[in-house]
């Protein structure tokens, strides 16, 4: 439901002195990305997806850098990353653990592998461990329905997973809790 | 008996699928392999030809999309305007002309485009260049799901190796080689070729979202008239393209229109990738002919290999969740773009069934349908975004056995009108979800009837005065 999305305008924003949006950054933008296309809006998605790969999340002051750098105004970018799921505007866990629920995976029981997790870290869908290294969540398809039921580990799409299996998953990603 | 016609795979022709190779054998394909297996042949065939032949020869073997609607690809082409003039002197003029390729792909039930884009990428990316050539489009994107992590490496460094190759970019189109500039009197002629990541977010597979989301914003449908073939990606004529649809185009080019006739059947010509998953022995993705009876795909050995658990078949969702159920006794329906009004489903979409065994329950199957709905409805439309929440909440409550017949006359109602009125929506989400719901009541009501409770009618009676 992409249209509630606003927090109250009376948020503070965070900040820190060091830019989100780095030197290299900027440097890929404006060689790889801005040319491509003909407005700089255009390039608000490859820029919030590096933000996002970097930090795995969108903080409120990266929002204002990317404006500033492409000349738009920071709620422009905000409505536009506040729009796609894959953008985070709220701080997650360092591992995101994404199960399936659409039609064939629901079918062939995604729900063993969420309740696995939900006891295993003792989290409900949509939160974080205290020690915030996972995320528990679920999506739509992710375009893996022959290998239902299947999850996202990060960016590593999992396939025909078993409970089991996604436990053992858990405990590769927490040891190398580096990213 | 049904009797394939392909007797070749043709766009699974170096990625191993049954019968003619095992899945276990698929690995991605890179540029020299793939050019030494007959890889921009066609390419180079299409240059040597006018462009308006290119157009003429999809157009003639009625190559209808891919990517769900399945309008003819050929006569797509035709609705852009003419070029007006040469490349160098156009793209001067900031008169660009786009192509989009629509690798979105999130329609639940559906994962064909993602074979093609892990292993066989250079498909797609030929595809991609007679198209820009045919049409005389500048600059192509293709547009891909974020989920699509691996995909997009894959892509990315296929797009590389075409550019290192000479198709695409300014020493592109095979230029230095055999073939000629090509450019018939226009000077010469470029292609860029770029990825475009999407961010999860389903509506931005509908054509004008997928264009709102390349330009940096929601992805929001726009109202069409204008169609994008006139005024699409920046206000420029653009055509979008399902990647399969794409990929048809070496091996149309290749053969020729009656090689590319002799498939399928007479409405539905050619092969087409068959995502089958849920409940059957080997789910996957098939090459197989259009108008293959659905039974054939799930019960023969070649494909599926018959029901998981040798439970019986009690429906399958056609070609991704917005096409409907067919039921246990439609089970024989051909997968051909006339699926739709032979038996009551909206179409073949992406010709990817779910395949439901006799112990799903399909008042199950109807909630988690409109909750996906409900989630990825954009909001723009008040009958799509109300209706997608209200269905859900009803389906909800049926499915609690909290409900009441009327409740599902309610459902019924709903599910009939939301985008069923042309012009009431600005894009066919709404439509999908009402054939999907509808379908799945109209063909399974017993179960839904047997999970609800009888309306209490109050009955009230006056007897003497007050009856005056
Ligand atoms: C809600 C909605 C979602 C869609 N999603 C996709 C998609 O993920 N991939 C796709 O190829 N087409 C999708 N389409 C169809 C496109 O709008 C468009 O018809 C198609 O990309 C055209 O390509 P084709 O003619 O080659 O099939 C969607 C349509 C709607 C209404
Ligand atoms: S029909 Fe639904 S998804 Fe499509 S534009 Fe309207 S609200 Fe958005
Ligand atoms: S339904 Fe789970 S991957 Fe498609």
């Amino acid at each position: 439901m992409p249209w509630i999305s606003k927090d109250s305008a009376n948020t503070t924003i965070e900040r820190r002195d060091e830019p989100y949006l780095t030197e290299a950054m900027i440097k890929t933008a404006r060689e790889t990305y801005l040319p491509r296309y003909e407005t700089k809006q255009a390039a608000t998605l490859p820029v919030l997806h590096m933000i996002q790969h970097t930090y795995g999340w969108i903080p409120h002051q990266a929002i204002e850098e990317v404006a500033e750098f492409l000349e738009l105004t920071p709620g422009t970018v905000l409505d536009t990353a506040s729009f796609y799921e894959e953008f985070w505007l709220k701080q997650k866990g360092k591992h995101t653990i994404a199960v399936c629920r659409s039609i064939a995976c629901e079918v062939c029981d995604h729900a063993a592998l969420t309740n696995r997790c939900r006891e295993k870290l003792n989290i409900e869908i949509g939160e974080t461990t205290d020690d915030g290294v996972f995320t528990l969540i679920e999506l739509e398809c992710l375009g893996a329905c022959g290998g239902a039921p299947a999850a996202l580990i990060d960016e590593t799409l999992h396939e025909t997973v078993t409970p089991e299996q996604l436990n053992a998953l858990i405990d590769g990603a927490r040891k190398n809790k580096a990213h | 008996m049904w009797q394939p016609k392909m007797t070749t795979p043709i766009l699974t022709k170096r990625i191993p699928t049954p019968p003619f190779g095992d899945f276990a054998d698929r690995r991605t394909i890179s540029y020299d392999e793939y050019a030494k297996t007959g890889g921009y042949e066609s390419l180079r065939k299409a240059l040597t030809m006018p462009p308006a032949e290119v157009v003429s020869i999809v157009k003639d073997a009625q190559l209808r999309g891919r990517g769900g609607a399945g309008f003819p690809t050929g006569l797509k082409w035709t609705f852009l305007p003419a070029p007006t003039g040469p490349q160098t002197e156009r793209l001067a003029r900031g008169e660009q002309r786009y192509l989009a390729i629509n690798a979105d792909e999130s329609e639940p039930g559906t994962f064909k485009d993602r074979l093609l884009m892990d292993f066989d990428p250079h498909m797609m990316l030929e595809g991609i260049a007679i198209c820009c050539y045919a049409c005389q489009l500048d600059r192509a994107f293709i547009y891909i799901r974020g989920e699509y992590h691996h995909q997009a490496a894959v892509v990315e460094n296929a797009i590389k190796e075409a550019y290192d190759n000479g198709v695409f970019g300014s020493k592109g189109l095979l230029k230095g080689t055999d073939t000629a500039n090509a450019d018939f009197g226009n000077g010469p002629f470029a292609v860029e070729c770029h990825l475009h990541r999407g961010a999860g977010a389903y509506i931005c597979g509908e054509e004008t979202a997928l264009l709102e989301s390349l330009e940096g914003k929601r992805g929001w449908p726009r109202n069409k008239p204008p169609f994008p073939a006139i005024k699409g990606l920046f206000g420029k004529p653009t055509i979008i393209n399902n990647v399969e649809t794409l990929a048809h185009l070496p091996s149309l080019i290749e053969h020729g229109v009656d090689w590319f006739k002799a498939l399928g059947t007479e409405s539905s010509a050619g092969t087409k990738l068959m995502g089958v998953s849920g409940h059957v022995n080997r789910p996957g993705v098939f090459e197989c002919d259009l108008g293959i009876p659905l039974r054939t795909l799930v019960e023969s050995k070649d494909y599926s290999q018959g029901m998981r658990n040798g439970k019986k078949f009690k429906g399958a969702i056609a070609g991704g969740i917005s096409t409907g159920v067919l039921s246990a006794d439609q089970f024989d329906a051909p997968m051909d773009f006339d699926i739709g009004r032979a038996y009551n489903v909206l179409g073949l979409g992406t010709a990817c069934p779910t395949i439901f065994d006799e112990d799903t329950d399909m008042v199950l199957v109807a909630r988690n349908i409109a909750r996906f709905f409900k989630h990825e409805s954009c909001g723009q439309c008040t009958p799509c975004r109300e209706g997608s929440g209200w269905l859900y909440q009803l389906l909800c409550r049926i499915e609690d056995g909290d409900a009441r017949t009327k409740d599902l006359d309610l459902t019924l109602e709903i599910a009939t009108s939301m985008g069923a009125m042309p012009g009431t929506t600005i894009c066919g989400l709404a439509d999908g979800n009402n054939w999907a719901i509808r379908t799945i009541i109209n063909k399974y009501r017993d179960e839904f009837e047997a999970r609800v409770r009888p309306t209490y009618v109050p009955v009230t009676m006056s007897v003497g005065a007050a009856a005056r």
